[in-house]
């Protein structure tokens, strides 16, 4: 195909000049959508860590009464020794238990004022082989003297409740980015009709003394290309200071590491290339439905 | 050089705008294509471009059934034919070099072959002092030799005219017609459509009439108006395969690199 890069360069910056309103238009709403499809994917990776880590660590927690006798804590120690499922164990005393309880309860003062280490529940800390066991295990200490509540706790129940609402939050992001992806779709498709319509005289020529159809079309293509592109660029920019906040996030609230660089640029390059789709694929369908060549 | 078979051509079912029209140019001549309005001379010309194809019947340009010519192949048969128009069709935003420039750049010649065959052709229609005038610097008459400069700047083997004197005063039109005579001394085919009686009574050169999509007249050296038939060329004895077709003069269809199209045409 005998496109000279000159050409196609000049005529597609001519166009996206000419057409700068309607470009913008459409690189803007690129960019609002990829900023949430790409937030949105950090996101996940962020929850999807955090619930590793938890599932992880701890698994099974048997809090006992304050009051509760020695001889209750070895009845219990007993049951937890003859578990084959539990792997590890450790017990929290008083002091340890009023240290964890001030950190979880840092945001409730009131509550934590009221509190004293000698009044303070101590707790068995447990992993299970498998943290999706914790039901089954959970049941050997119903009722067991001196246990907290007459049951041990297990996070799985939290875990899956977070789970599905990280999930639904989700969802609501990719529906809101999929509307945004498609309007923003029909803009590009928009931008380029107008191109098109703009330049008729000039592509009614070159149909006469024989350009080529991949000749007429690729400016255009290549306009639709460079709206997406731009757009996708800006989104990877909101994403890497999402990430930013994401990184605070994880460092002060959550106990898992940070997003490592490889995830981050999967993450970037992703957002890119749907971009560039989107450019393509909405220039493409209006060359095809608007361009007679 | 074009050589047409029994084509017909319509647009409402039921009323042709060409029927059964056969007729055959030889390279180098110089035909006027008359008809009152609706008569067909412009779906002929469009035939011709392939902007239409034919109900019926076939279309050889040069040895070619453009009929049967695969999409991606007509802008290849379009390099082949020159086009002026009643209107000119200049760009308004390019100067008179630039608009002939487009036509070799948009077919991807060099810049060293642009930059003397744009020169060459606009010495040639004697617009070589104003080349960087845009066209509404112009007046009529120079605005159609720039769209005729832009026609002939790739030798095409054929210049096709749809009335381009049509815009113009007398004086104006035979200056035009002087020089599509020196363009079709070139070797160059030249086909016209016109409604101008003055130049086609002076010119004296082959007319061919339609009325009604239907070929009422081929006379070698004919006037505008309806001519005495012995000056008539026999119609009926032009018939398919009796005049040979230019070899020396084939299309060139094929791109020098090879071209990918994915759409039909419609």
């Amino acid at each position: 195909m005998a496109v000279s890069f000159d050409y196609v360069v000049k005529e597609t910056a001519a166009n996206l000049w000419r057409n700068r309103v309607m470009a913008l238009a459409a690189v803007l709403t690129v960019a609002v959508s990829l900023s949430l499809v790409g937030t949105a994917l950090l996101l996940r990776q962020v929850v999807n860590r955090q619930i590793g880590q938890w599932s992880n660590n701890v698994s099974l927690q048997i809090f006992m009464n304050a009051n509760a006798t020695p001889q209750q804590l070895s009845e219990v120690k007993v049951l937890i020794s003859q578990e084959p499922q539990i792997t590890k164990c450790t017990y929290l005393n008083h002091q340890a238990s009023y240290l964890q309880a001030k950190q979880v309860l840092s945001g409730e003062q009131t509550a934590f004022q009221a509190l004293t280490p000698a009044i303070t529940p101590t707790l068995f800390r447990c992993q299970l082989q498998n943290a999706n066991d914790a039901p089954a295990v959970a049941s050997i200490f119903a009722g067991a003297p001196g246990v907290y509540g007459g049951q041990a706790q297990y996070p799985q129940k939290s875990i899956r409740t977070m789970q599905r609402i990280t999930n639904i939050l989700q969802v609501v992001l990719l529906v809101i980015a999929i509307v945004l992806l498609i309007s923003s779709l029909v803009l590009i498709l928009n931008a380029i009709r107008m191109a098109i319509f703009a330049r008729r005289r000039e592509v009614s020529v070159m149909k006469l003394v024989g350009a080529t159809n991949w000749f007429i079309r690729i400016p255009f293509i290549l306009e639709g290309l460079v709206q997406g592109l731009i757009g996708a660029i800006v989104a990877a920019g909101v994403v890497l200071l999402s990430n930013i906040g994401v990184n605070y996030l994880v460092r002060h609230y959550l106990s898992s590491s940070t997003i490592p660089v490889s995830q981050l640029i999967v993450t970037e390059v992703v957002v890119v290339l749907i971009g560039v789709v989107v450019g393509v694929l909405g220039s493409i369908i209006a060359v095809r439905r608007f361009l007679d060549v | 050089m074009i050589r047409i078979d029994n084509v017909t051509k319509s647009y409402i079912a039921g009323i042709d705008a060409l029927s059964g029209l056969s007729l055959e140019i030889d390279r180098g001549e110089f035909v006027f294509l008359v008809g009152a309005s609706g008569s067909g001379k412009t779906t002929f010309l469009k035939l011709l471009l392939r902007e239409e194809t034919p109900d019926a019947g076939s279309i050889w340009v040069a040895g070619r059934d453009i009929g049967r010519l695969a999409p991606a192949r007509i802008p290849y048969l379009r390099r082949n034919l020159g086009c002026v128009f009643q209107d000119f069709r200049l760009l308004p935003n390019k100067t008179v070099a630039e608009n002939v420039a487009f036509a070799l750049e948009v077919i991807g010649q060099s810049r060293a072959v642009i930059q003397t065959q744009v020169t060459q052709v606009l010495d040639l229609v004697g617009l070589g002092q104003k080349m960087d005038r845009r066209p509404h610097e112009l007046s009529g008459g120079e605005q159609q030799r720039v769209a005729i400069a832009r026609a002939f700047v790739n030798r095409p083997l054929v210049l096709l005219a749809d009335e381009p004197t049509g815009n113009l005063d007398p004086a104006t039109s035979s200056g035009i017609m002087k020089l599509l005579e020196r363009i079709n001394k070139t070797g160059t085919t030249v086909l016209m459509a016109t409604h101008d009686v003055g130049i086609v009574d002076e010119m004296r050169r082959r007319v061919i009439q339609l009325e009604h999509g239907h070929l009422v007249r081929d006379q070698a050296r004919g006037i505008y108006g309806d001519a005495s038939e012995t000056q008539s060329r026999s119609v009926s004895s032009i018939t398919v395969g009796t005049v040979p077709l230019d070899e020396d003069a084939e299309l060139d269809l094929m791109p020098h690199r090879p071209v990918r199209a994915r759409r039909g045409h419609r």
